[in-house]
């Protein structure tokens, strides 16, 4: 170990967003209403200027900041990828809420949860990992009852009691750790052995799992995303998701792997239930909101399989970085869809390949691509899940994705079934639709890139 | 200058294409073309343009401009350029199709004579056959003149199987397109290439046994006719033949077996020429048998004598049919009967016919007189030497023939249309080339003339000159003392039943084998097929009842039981927080538990 490193510019992406939110609260305070627009170009510029950062710091070798932050190629990931989504939604939002009176507070509260987010994937240290988990929460309860309207209040409710009681948990299961190890920080944490740490792998994961939308503690999922705004939906399916996962990762190869305990047994439970919960939900749902919430937790249970396996092939950290970036972008695309056309009911899509084609294509690649189907980038983050799976010794596990996959044919095709047929007039939203058809490119490259992008990665 | 090579065939080729798209001012466009594709022809004469390239991977291919293509291209572009001022006058319907494929036409006959390779010669030899069929059915409308063209082409068509054998087995053979290479083939592909080549070449030159179609030729406009018979078409299959003299000579019995041809296409079909009662169909005779002259001179081989009996020939049939297709646009009749006195009534083109027909006669000191014993002074062989003669008196009597048909006083006076100036303007000049080209006999001019062409041949010698050119006055004399009346036999009139022949010998069993044949198709092969879907339908039916039914039923079952466990799945989310809570705690309980346990 060398020498402490406290350079805070080595967190410059991390303080350049809250910089962005910081500015913009202020502004946001003193500008009129008509106005308030300009706060989320400050928040817009904000990411770009981090997005470039970013891009800076990963040509850097890797390193510790204050012994609790680590800045290495899953850091790296999760901020692009959060910046990026979060941009995507930034443009959402912004069609949405224009002339809102309180427009500057909901780009400031996005940009504050993507920070928490943000930190979240980089934390290195149990306490840094509980404040992030805050940070991204609170903001997010914030949005959720954003429109003030009854359904958007009772979401913000439930969303909060569940986040509350959860991060307790992993409160708990935070300090029983620090009590067994001594310490917080993850590259201090030597071997544990003792009966108790099983318990704090549990709590630690109910705290994860909220954010990351996986069962036990999905069931705020479907209710938030049906009853907040749908920009607040997609943003709160998707950006919370990806410092999650990264956060287990970290967790799994650093900490878990210490712990003398099953726990690859364990989340590979959690996995199959999450998975399979979300699919089959998802089946007969006529809500695409509902549908699009049951289908990101399936998504996170093929997301927790290369955590089961981490630390014991190489393809687990790249398999769960390319899968979840894949994720944001696609899943973004499919609520832009959502957003561009304002219809919630899969009847309100009839007749849309006449009236948008290009949208329906968009809708089309982005359920694909969630289904896992080449040239897609999700396809490829799929194929290097499973191959780590098999990798790692977990081959069963690998066949449950795959029929899972199989079986979420069904209900996105229940989607796209009703857009190709009928005839119906939809007046489309021009922003929300281009956002969509950005993602499906972006969806697209990725997939096209892979190749290149994961030899460059390693 | 080597763009010249490409340039000379691909103006008129371009231009004709575009006026068959575009269709306006055909006839000055079509003119302006001619006279710069003449300018242009002058010119590769001098320059010697060549262009080489690969066409397929190892195999080149080239336009080349040498003496014998030299004069080729010259008497092309100048007989083209005549003949399409003769019919800016007369054609005044769908100009712009006319001289659209005219100009492809000539295109592809300059393409032809200037490639020195066998694809591209064959490209250009299609696109001919092509446009002399759309040119022969020129006026479709009217019945039988389709058929008339789809005669003439298929009949060609066959003939050009030879050339596609030709080309397989250059490449077969020697690995090579080139027709100068053809001579280094060996013994099998030797004698394949040949024979491919002389009956690619019979069938355009309308020498026996493919006569015929030159009669059904007829059907098309006369300024086609005009074209067709003299410096295009027909000449390269003459034109092929002197290209290729060498090779036949390699070969030992193509030499002969053309000579003979070219000699008995001489005799008879001028014996056919004397008997017709049409102007136009005498004159269609005549070309077989001029142009057995030519394949004469291929096989012996005279390429010198050969080629000057083309130039010349061209120019004196050219001059003919433009003047019988004067008469038939202004007298409305090609029947000899009837064109009695058509001289009289238009004397310029009367005089222009006369010294054309006189040409044709092999009188002195018209062109063909000299040409003609060119080709004569080298036949050794004896029989072949006399054929060849009496073929040269049966020239003179069917040239005198016509002659004095046109020139007899008319029993009555017709109905006649004046004559254009466009349609007069081409004659004289013709004209004067059929009068004065027998200037190429002068032993000095002969030589040069050998030398152009690089083949040394003997020069007609003046005993020979003297005994051919008394025998074709005394024919000529005795053919006007008897007034051109012949006793006309049925099997000369009618080409000698070729057509009739070619369609029982040929036509027919192939038309009955291909019935025959899909027969076999309709009632053996598919009925075959028939029975083996029947049996895969029967065998999926028995399969259907039993088996399917289960598996159907398995995927209906899993469907539901899938729809099922999705209802079930859905129950947990009650709606409820305090729900939601108590689940987490369980799982969460239950969770700890199994990790207790599995440890």
């Amino acid at each position: 170990m060398t020498g402490m490193n406290e350079n805070p510019l080595d967190l410059l992406p991390e303080l350049l967003i809250l910089l962005g939110a910081v500015a913009g609260l202020l502004a946001g305070l003193f500008l009129p209403r008509r106005r308030q627009r300009l706060v989320g170009w400050i928040c817009g510029t904000a990411l770009v200027a981090a997005l470039a950062a970013t891009a800076v710091a990963a040509f850097r070798p890797d390193l510790m900041a204050f012994e609790a932050y680590a800045v290495d190629l899953p850091t790296h990931v999760a901020r692009a990828t959060v910046i990026v989504a979060t941009l995507l939604v930034l443009v959402l939002a912004a069609g949405w809420a224009r002339d809102h009176h309180r427009e500057a507070e909901l780009y400031v509260l996005v940009l504050l949860a993507a920070l928490g987010t943000v930190i979240l994937a980089g934390a290195g240290d149990l306490l840094v990992l509980v404040a992030a988990y805050l940070l991204a929460s609170i903001p997010a309860y914030a949005l959720a009852g954003f429109a003030k309207d009854a359904a958007g209040t009772e979401a913000a409710l439930k969303y909060y009691l569940m986040g509350a009681f959860l991060g307790v948990l992993m409160l708990a299961g935070v300090t029983l750790l620090y009590g067994l190890a001594g310490t917080t920080a993850y590259q201090d944490l030597g071997p544990v052995r003792s009966g108790a740490a099983g318990l704090a792998v549990v709590l630690l994961l109910a705290g994860l799992l909220f954010k990351a939308g996986g069962v036990p503690a999905h069931f705020w999922v479907p209710d938030v995303t049906e009853g907040a705004s749908r920009v607040v939906a997609a943003f709160v399916t998707t950006v919370p998701k990806i410092g999650a996962f990264v956060a287990l990762l970290r967790l799994a190869t650093e900490v878990f792997a210490g712990l003398d305990t099953g726990w690859r047994p364990l989340i590979a439970i959690v996995a199959t239930a999450t998975m399979t919960l979300g699919n089959l939900a998802a089946f007969h749902q006529d809500n695409v909101r509902r549908l699009l919430a049951y289908s990101t937790i399936s998504q996170a249970g093929y997301l927790l399989v290369p955590i089961v396996v981490a630390g014991r092939t190489e393809l687990a950290e790249p398999a769960l970085l390319f899968y979840v970036a894949a994720y944001a972008i696609t899943n973004l695309g499919a609520f832009a869809v959502v957003l561009a056309v304002g219809e919630d009911l899969l009847a309100g899509y009839a007749g849309l390949a006449r009236s948008a084609p290009g949208l329906v294509l968009a809708l089309i690649v982005c359920l694909l691509g969630l289904v896992g189907t080449p040239p897609t980038a999700v396809f490829v983050g799929k194929v290097l899940v499973l191959a780590a799976a098999w990798d790692g010794g977990y081959a069963w596990l690998a066949v449950v994705a795959v029929v899972n996959t199989v079986a979420s044919v069904f209900y996105y095709l229940r989607w796209i079934r009703p857009a190709l047929q009928g005839a119906g007039p939809a007046t489309v939203s021009r922003a929300a639709a281009r956002v969509a058809y950005l993602a499906v490119a972006l969806s697209l490259l990725l997939g096209a890139g892979s190749g290149a992008l994961l030899y460059y990665g390693a | 200058m080597t763009l010249l090579a490409p340039l000379l065939p691909a103006l008129p080729v371009v231009a004709g294409g575009a006026l068959l798209l575009v269709r306006r001012a055909a006839p000055a466009v079509a003119l302006l073309v001619a006279a710069v594709t003449v300018v242009q022809a002058v010119l590769a004469a001098v320059v010697r343009p060549a262009l080489t390239f690969e066409v397929f991977t190892g195999y080149q291919a080239g336009l080349a401009v040498d003496g014998l293509s030299a004069v080729m291209v010259v008497t092309v572009a100048v007989i083209a350029l005549a003949v399409l001022v003769f019919a800016a006058g007369e054609i005044h319907e769908s100009e712009g199709r006319f001289f659209g494929l005219m100009l492809i036409f000539t295109g592809a006959m300059l393409l032809t004579v200037t490639a020195t390779d066998l694809v591209l010669l064959l490209m250009a030899w299609e696109v001919m056959g092509a446009m002399s069929y759309a040119l022969i059915g020129f006026r479709w409308r009217d019945p039988g003149r389709v058929r008339s063209g789809t005669l003439a082409f298929v009949t060609t068509r066959a003939g050009d199987l030879g050339l596609y054998l030709a080309a397989g087995g250059a490449v077969a053979g020697a690995h090579t397109l080139t027709l100068a290479s053809l001579t280094t083939l060996n013994a099998p592909w030797l004698h394949l290439v040949t024979a491919g080549l002389v009956a690619a070449a019979l069938g355009k030159s309308a020498q026996l046994p493919f006569s015929f179609w030159l009669s059904r030729a007829m059907a098309g406009p006369s300024p086609v006719s005009a074209l067709l018979h003299s410096a295009t078409m027909v000449a390269a299959g003459a034109y092929l033949l002197l290209r290729t003299a060498p090779v036949l000579a390699a070969t030992g019995w193509a030499g002969p077996l053309v000579a003979w041809a070219g000699a008995a296409t001489a005799l008879l079909l001028g014996a056919v020429a004397v008997a017709q009662r049409d102007l136009k169909q005498l004159l269609a005779a005549s070309t077989c048998a001029q142009l057995g002259f030519m394949v004469l001179a291929a096989g012996v081989p005279a390429v010198a004598g050969g080629t000057a009996q083309l130039v010349a020939h061209a120019a004196v049939k050219s001059l003919l049919f433009l003047g019988a297709g004067a008469w038939l646009s202004t007298l409305g009749t090609q029947r000899l009967a009837e064109l009695r006195g058509a001289a009289r009534r238009y004397p310029l083109v009367g005089v222009t016919f006369g010294i054309g027909a006189l040409a044709l006669a092999g009188l002195p000191p018209l062109s063909l007189w000299v040409t003609k014993d060119a080709v004569l002074a080298a036949v050794d062989d004896p029989v072949l030497s006399v054929v060849s003669l009496a073929a040269g008196a049966l020239a003179a009597a069917y040239a005198a023939k016509a002659l004095i048909t046109v020139w007899l006083p008319a029993p009555e006076q017709r109905d006649a249309a004046p004559l254009g100036l466009l349609e007069r303007l081409p004659l004289p000049p013709l004209a004067l080339l059929a009068a004065s080209l027998g200037i190429l006999g002068l032993p000095a001019l002969f030589d040069a003339w050998a030398r152009l062409l690089g083949a040394p041949g003997p020069v007609p010698e003046a005993g020979e000159l003297a005994w051919s050119g008394l025998l074709a006055l005394a024919v000529v004399l005795l053919v006007i003392r008897a007034r051109g009346a012949f006793g006309e036999i049925g099997v000369l009139t009618g080409w000698l039943r070729l057509e009739p022949l070619a369609v029982a010998a040929i036509w027919r069993p192939l038309t009955a084998a291909a019935r025959a044949l899909a027969r076999f198709d309709d009632h053996v092969i598919d009925g075959a097929v028939r029975t083996v879907a029947r049996a895969a339908k029967a065998a999926a039916r028995i399969a259907r009842s039993p088996f399917e039914s289960g598996v159907d039923g398995l995927v209906r079952a899993a469907a539901g039981g899938v729809g099922r466990l999705g209802a079930l799945a859905r129950k947990p989310q009650t709606g409820q927080v305090h729900t939601y809570l108590a689940q987490a705690t369980v799982a969460a309980a239950v969770l700890a538990i199994v990790i207790v346990l599995v440890r």
